[in-house]
């Protein structure tokens, strides 16, 4: 009897198994059943759980949902458009939309009460955003119907102001023909935060501050002969234009934007040290932006030749850029060197402002860096092209993505200015060029946003 | 009147009524809880004192040996209860058991055989106070014992020291009844008076069968009865809040399985009556099974149904507790009949049948079982590692000759990428509807997983908590994980080793088939498709769980034992308390 009761003890491997999967699906519930919950397919969402209100910083109404449950938008096509991939849309396919990373926020989901009714509408649902409805509008117009993205941000404090991502749509009158019209092509995708586009010359300031670290003395005597062309690595790197630039200093190549002058810099500084330097600037990562990771920006030198190597130090060759990613550099270089973290909604974090950014740039650099892209500006882009007294540092770029289509037209850059801490990152697919394309869309941008 | 009637109509539109419900949604697990720890608490505390039945003495040494079980083994090796290390005893040589008419001593298969007062014993012998018994070199004369009991030490005692009275614990369960009552007819708004039918139905089976039960049969112990009437009402309640169409077949079923429940206890009272009866019971299963096979109705891809006329039934469900009565045995027989050979074969043949009907969930409950009495029976590691390892090639066949079969196992752990597809598609509405509800869930009836395909039954579960809440779920899961300690509890204690493999069966095949179904629907384990016990709609399930509470409830000693008239119970006389 007792023998025979002694073995019954093996239930208790039965039991254990039992309580350790119960425990876990229990913790895995509590960790991840805001994201559960929250499917596109939930039954829940449309009928009891009604999304919370969404307004942007000066408490313009994004989103919100009637008395009859239908989700509106923003008070004007033109915001709605421009606001499409920040707020979301109805379904739920944007997934970096507000409406879907803070659905459960916007639903009042938690963990006690779940999708639940709670007595007279339950805990405040509603979102306010960092955003100004205004200039994302300005900027998606300024786009001029061409597919990109626009941000800007305020880098000492974090807030996101302008975040616009083309092609869009309407949300409250969606095109039915969504799905088929190649116009629509990568419309649910935020070119803001998911996509990496090739850089062209904005590159050059990654490629000049791995020459401040290996020559932090003497980088800016470097000189360098342009005769428009150069043939490296048995290749021809070309100036835009074939235009011979002369002998140059950094400062002037990077004003002249002079292609020969950053292959042959990239050579002396070598593969493996342009390489480390780009991925201590945050290439090869993912960044979290206000909990959305953003798509890599990416670089990989290794196995390179001398004529990639060259394409590669101007922002050619297979080189790829983030917006958001750009972004975060450009604040870091605005603010000494300090990356203050994005954020999107205004309660985001105990203490907003505070959380420690980290540093892409080291002060040394960014002060440097700040000086050169100043001088882009006055002597060569025009102060005129901005509204005044904003001292603006940028630099442009132009990547070419291949015959058929024009080049990514990119302007990154900030405002020197205490009372407007701006930095920004535009990209315009199939442009006519940097000034000319980002040109505009940051300064209508910055226009709104000054007023 | 009016002026209630208006105040009613008012709260039910008003604000309140969601914080009414959540509060009682609150409450609901709280009692049911209160229920399932306090059945488990009040269980342990009402079991026998260990103190020993009768003592055997060595005329020839002096010395004294304790008889401390209804069934003993005697022999030389040291798994015996009690060992008489003489060269003349067998390794197993004899079982002194206890059986209605007294004690009686047993040969199993020893060399020098057993005599009582100098007669040779063929098979056995009725043996009472004062009579010897000679097993090789040693003669042992059986006394009452008059032993003190010894002081029962306990680390934990579970909040309270007193047991709680039958009638507070199903009073606890009518409330947990009650409160979902209230939640399902105010569900959405609206006062649906229909929702306290099923309410109705069972408070009038459950206080009958309570005093049927305690009141006529005198019957001690009520906790696993109580126990079961709180999962078998929710998962009633819990169904007529989507469907009142489906309780009548559950209420129904749930009317038989209490009465399956009532004739196993009194067909296992007489244990002589079941070995008559094992044969029969073990052709019968596979008979049953056989005529599945040929008249059987497919369902879902399983052919696991048949129909006779307006009545259709699992025959499997019914046989599970057939292969419990084949599997388990007494102790004489254990002895006399090491090898599990006979069982082996016969889990064999019903798998062989389960295969055919391509029913591979309940195959895997069965397989289980058969595991856990194996080792009850054997204690061979290496026969269980043989086991598995055939069992593991039998799974790789399987798997190469049904395609089908390993398509499940595809998308295992991998729902979220399947969302759209069959390979994830109910995995992820039971995660999806689960996290809905949150701690406290959406209130009874509010369910969007009901009309997903089998969300009454392979997906309960997630229903369960999705209307109810996690926190209920996780107190159901708890009364299921119970089941085991309720079997493992003085499990040396019961009045044969029949009863103590049958209740650790049934224990094993519970919780394990409640392992295949929670963690099947929510990706932790393959999608097998196994009812919920005592929960998913389907009446042969509900039957058939009734039918293995009543292997557990056997195991407790108590079972069989009429009121007590007086604490002291320490000898022979007063152990009459025994209903033949």
């Amino acid at each position: 009897m007792k023998t025979v009761g002694f073995r019954s003890i093996v239930l208790y491997i039965l039991l254990a198994a039992f309580l350790l999967g119960a425990g876990y699906l229990a913790v895995e519930l509590a960790i991840h059943g805001g994201d559960w919950a929250m499917q596109p397919y939930n039954g829940h969402l449309y009928d009891t759980a009604e999304l919370g209100k969404i307004t942007d910083r000066n408490g313009h109404v994004l989103a919100y949902t009637d008395d009859d449950g239908d989700r509106l938008y923003g008070e004007s096509e033109a915001i709605r458009r421009a606001l499409l991939h920040t707020v979301g849309d109805t379904r739920g396919y944007i997934s970096t939309g507000v409406q879907h990373s803070l659905s459960d926020r916007l639903t009042g989901y938690n963990f006690i009460t779940g999708l639940s009714d709670l007595p007279f509408g339950g805990i405040d649902r509603d979102v306010a955003l960092t955003v100004d409805q205004d200039a994302c509008a300005a900027a998606y117009g300024a786009l001029e119907g061409r597919n990109g993205a626009a941000l800007v941000y305020n880098y000492k404090t974090g807030e996101v102001l302008v975040k616009v991502s083309a092609p869009g749509f309407d949300p409250e009158n969606e095109p039915e023909d969504l799905n088929d019209d190649p116009a629509y092509n990568g419309v649910y995708l935020d070119n803001t935060l998911s996509a990496s586009f090739t850089p062209g010359s904005i590159f050059k300031l990654v490629t000049l501050t791995a020459a401040m670290e290996k020559w932090p003395d003497s980088w800016s005597q470097r000189a360098y002969a342009c005769e428009g062309s150069m043939e490296i690595g048995g290749s021809e790197i070309t100036c835009f234009d074939h235009t011979a630039h002369g002998t140059q200093t950094a400062a002037e190549a990077l004003g002249n934007s002079c292609n020969v002058y950053f292959a042959q810099l990239a050579n002396d500084i070598g593969g493996e040290a342009l390489q480390a330097k780009a991925e201590a600037m945050g290439f090869n990562r993912s960044f979290s932006f206000d909990s959305i990771p953003t798509a890599e920006s990416e670089i990989k030198l290794s196995g390179a030749d001398a004529n990639q190597l060259g394409w590669a130090g101007v922002g050619q060759h297979t080189v790829l850029v983030n917006p958001g990613h750009m972004l975060l550099l450009m604040g870091s270089i605005a603010n000494g060197g300090e990356a203050v973290p994005p954020r999107l909604t205004k309660s985001a974090g105990l203490l907003p402002g505070l959380s420690g950014g980290e540093k892409l740039v080291t002060a040394a650099e960014a002060v440097q860096l700040k000086a050169l892209m100043r001088s882009n500006v006055e002597n060569y882009y025009g102060d005129w092209n901005f509204p005044a007294g904003l001292d603006v540092c940028a630099k442009t770029g132009t990547g070419e993505v291949g015959e058929e289509k024009g080049p990514n037209c990119w302007m990154v850059g900030f405002c020197d200015n205490a009372q407007y801490p701006y930095a920004f990152a535009v990209v315009v697919e199939d442009g006519p060029g940097g000034m000319a394309a980002a040109g505009p869309v940051v300064s209508a941008a910055l226009s709104a946003l000054v007023d | 009147m009016e002026a209630v009637k208006e105040a009613f109509a008012y709260f039910l539109h008003s604000g309140l009524l969601p914080g009414v419900l959540l509060i009682l949604r609150a409450v609901t697990p709280v009692a049911a809880l209160y229920v399932v720890w306090r059945c488990y608490t009040s269980f342990k505390k009402g079991q026998r004192r260990r103190d020993p039945l009768i003592v055997l003495w060595d005329e020839g040494s002096g010395a004294r040996f304790p008889v401390l079980y209804w069934e003993n083994s005697i022999g030389r090796s040291r798994s015996c209860d009690i060992v008489l290390p003489d060269p003349q005893v067998s390794r197993d040589h004899a079982v002194l058991m206890r059986r209605a008419e007294g004690w009686f001593i047993c040969d199993t298969g020893s060399k020098a055989g057993v005599w009582v007062n100098g007669e040779k014993v063929e098979g056995r012998a009725l043996v009472g106070a004062g009579d010897r018994i000679t097993l090789g070199g040693v003669t042992l004369s059986l006394w009452n014992s008059d032993a003190a009991p010894p002081k029962r030490r306990r680390v934990f005692t579970g909040f309270s020291r007193e047991a709680a009275s039958p009638r507070k614990l199903l009073l606890a369960v009518t409330l947990v009844q009650f409160l979902m009552a209230i939640q399902a007819s105010l569900n959405g708004g609206h006062f649906a008076p229909a929702q306290w039918l099923p309410f109705g139905v069972l408070l009038v089976l459950e206080w009958g069968f309570f005093a049927v039960s305690v009141g006529v049969l005198r019957h001690v112990s009520f906790e696993l009865e109580t126990v079961g009437f709180l999962l078998s009402g929710m998962g009633i309640q819990l169904l007529a809040a989507t469907d009142l169409a489906t309780v009548t077949t559950q209420l129904a079923a749930l009317v038989l399985g209490v009465c399956v429940f009532a004739f196993l206890l009194w067909f296992m009272s007489d244990l002589d009556r079941v070995a008559k009866c094992r044969l029969w019971i073990g052709a019968g299963a596979l008979l049953l099974f056989a005529l599945n096979l040929v008249i059987g109705d497919e369902r879902y891809g399983s052919k696991n149904w048949i129909s006779l006329g307006p009545v259709s039934f699992q025959p499997s469900e019914f046989i599970k507790l057939a292969f419990i009565f084949v599997g388990t045995s007494t102790l004489d027989r254990l002895q006399t009949r090491k090898n599990i050979t006979e069982f082996l074969i016969f889990t064999g043949a019903c798998m062989g049948f389960l295969a055919l009907l391509r029913d591979f969930g309940t195959a895997l409950i069965f397989f289980a079982c058969f595991l856990v009495i194996a080792f009850m029976r054997s204690g061979s590691v290496r026969t269980i590692a043989l086991v598995l390892m055939a069992a593991a090639l039998g799974v790789v066949l399987v798997l190469r000759f049904m395609p089908y079969v390993a398509e499940r196992f595809l998308g295992w752990g991998h729902a979220w990428q399947h969302i759209n597809d069959s390979m994830g598609f109910q995995q992820t509405r039971v995660l999806t509807y689960m996290a809905s509800g949150g701690l406290l869930g959406m209130g009874l009836g509010n369910s969007s997983l009901i009309y997903i395909f089998a969300a009454d039954s392979d997906l309960v579960f997630g229903l369960l908590c999705e209307e109810q809440g996690l926190f209920m779920g996780l107190v159901v899961l708890l009364a299921m994980g119970l089941f085991i300690l309720y079997a493992r509890s003085d499990v040396a204690r019961s009045r044969s080793t029949f009863f103590s493999i049958a209740s650790c069966a049934a224990a094993g095949m519970l919780l394990f088939q409640t392992c295949l179904n929670v963690f099947g629907s929510t990706d932790l384990l393959p999608l097998t498709g196994v009812t919920f016990p005592f929960f998913s709609a389907g009446g042969s399930s509900l039957v058939s769980c009734w039918g293995l509470l009543a292997f557990i409830k056997v195991s407790d000693e108590r079972t069989y034992a009429a009121r007590r008239a007086g604490r002291r119970r320490s000898k022979i006389p007063e152990m009459e308390d025994i209903r033949s």
